[in-house]
């Protein structure tokens, strides 16, 4: 229990002297995350509201395997990425294996599906009354699905947020496609498990503790614009 | 008198089941008109069609003389004339404002015009200090007058109105009513469906009855 009081203590003292390397690895993190989050949601939101308010043969399937691509291990993700990013792959020319870039792309395969399914969530639990109104009131199909997405737009947002955590909590990509370079892709989580396996406890229990606090500020954003 | 709406073997189905089968039947501008039924009598589904969100299966229908092809920009121009007050209308999220001027928005009516006709709109149904209130803090009776507001706001040719005088308080529904009422002496043909039998006499207007989808009589009442 002293180990972990102990570890704890200088922990906090890291995070207070705001120490370089636990600057570099929040800083990546971040600015990967977003970017991912940016992008995943300009390609999940408005494939999950065409899902949602389309009728088509197939989207149960598209349905099923939408709802899959949330659960594949982000090992699995980083995989195919490195296939296609590495010297051998068909992307390979392109040389951003090992940069920052590469842990983006590997992000907005993570998080898009995640966007996608709580749009189309919030499509389908949107009330049924919405879009009929605004159609009675005169409002074209373009303005009236502009009121739906309007009306649903908190669910929406959950989802952004929703995939904001999972790249941003995320190893694998971020390992397997980042390399964990010092100062330029070692990102907090994977920060964490290099030094943890060093024996830094205090140094990883430092990162956790920045990471549990992205995760609280963005979950209290979140809740601060459903109560506007 | 000038015909709004001609219904020529109009039928809506969904999988075998035939909810709606009207030979002919005919609106006349100006004029109020209550359809009875009892529940599933196919009031509903009809208010739908008429307000040109729910195509027949098969059928005629002539709005203003000219028969409707159902294409997209057809009814939306034609939604631009009839709006359809449900029976439990949805407000949308903002203020009541915003929600009464919705459909004025979409007709692309300026600004300064939109502020006089939504408070016009709001003092016939008594909630003229409501503007800046917000929609979802209304309780049932003022969010049914709201809902009634943003309907008149667009001064429209026809006003469907589903069961509007259910669920209300009484203080409600006699505004409503009174409201109601009033409407064809401006010009506006309503079609309102009633579990009330005495709506067609406390209105003075003309009753439809439906029964399992077709009509099975019509007539005029008056106190």
């Amino acid at each position: 229990m002293d180990f972990l009081i102990s570890s704890f203590a200088a922990a906090l003292g890291m995070i207070g002297d705001f120490s370089p390397d636990v600057a570099d690895a929040v800083r990546t993190s971040l600015s990967v995350s977003a970017g991912a989050t940016v992008f995943a949601s300009l390609i999940g939101i408005p494939l999950g509201l065409i899902v949602g308010l389309s009728d088509f043969p197939l989207k149960r399937l598209v349905v099923t395997v939408l709802n899959t691509l949330m659960a594949v291990p982000t090992v699995v993700v980083g995989l195919l990425v490195y296939g296609f990013l590495s010297r051998q792959g068909p992307l390979g020319v392109l040389g951003i294996l090992f940069t920052p870039t590469a842990i983006v792309i590997g992000g907005v395969l993570l998080a898009s599906p995640i966007s996608a399914n709580y749009a189309l969530a919030s499509v389908r639990g949107a009330d049924p009354r919405i879009l009929p109104t605004a159609l009675t009131l005169g409002a074209g199909r373009f303005r009236a699905v502009g009121t739906l997405i309007g009306e649903i737009r908190f669910g929406i947002l959950a989802g952004v947020i929703a995939g904001f955590g999972r790249v941003v909590s995320e190893v694998g990509v971020a390992m397997m496609l980042g390399g964990n370079i010092r100062g330029y892709t070692r990102t907090m989580t994977t920060a964490i498990a290099l030094e943890t396996s060093k024996g830094e406890f205090a140094f990883g229990m430092a990162l956790g503790i920045v990471l549990m606090s992205v995760a609280l500020f963005v979950n209290l954003f979140l809740g601060f614009l459903q109560r506007k | 008198m000038k015909t709004v709406y001609r219904l020529n073997s109009i039928r809506k189905e969904y999988g075998s089941t035939i909810v709606l089968d009207i030979e002919d039947l005919t609106i006349f501008e100006g004029r109020l008109y209550t359809l009875i039924g009892a529940n599933g009598a196919g009031k509903s589904t009809l208010l739908n069609i008429l307000a040109f969100l729910l195509p027949p299966t098969a059928g005629e229908i002539y709005y203003d003389g000219k028969r409707v092809d159902w294409s997209r920009g057809s009814v939306e121009e034609k939604r631009k004339k009839v709006t359809l007050l449900h029976q439990s209308p949805y407000l949308f999220g903002g203020t009541v404002f915003a929600n009464v001027a919705f459909g004025l928005k979409a007709r692309g009516i300026p600004g300064e015009e939109q502020q006089k006709l939504v408070e016009k709109a709001l003092d016939v149904v008594g909630l003229r200090e409501f503007g800046e209130r917000k929609a979802r803090e209304l309780s049932g009776g003022e969010a049914q007058r709201v809902a009634m507001a943003r309907a008149l706001a667009l001064s429209p040719e026809v006003l469907l109105l589903d069961e509007p005088l259910a669920n209300i308080d009484r203080e409600t529904a006699g505004l409503l009513e009174a409201v109601i009422a009033s409407l064809p002496s401006q010009g506006t043909t309503v079609v309102m469906t009633t579990h009330d039998p005495d709506h067609p006499i406390r209105l003075n207007g003309a009753s439809i009855l439906l029964e399992g989808g077709r009509v099975v009589g019509s007539g005029r009442t008056s106190a």
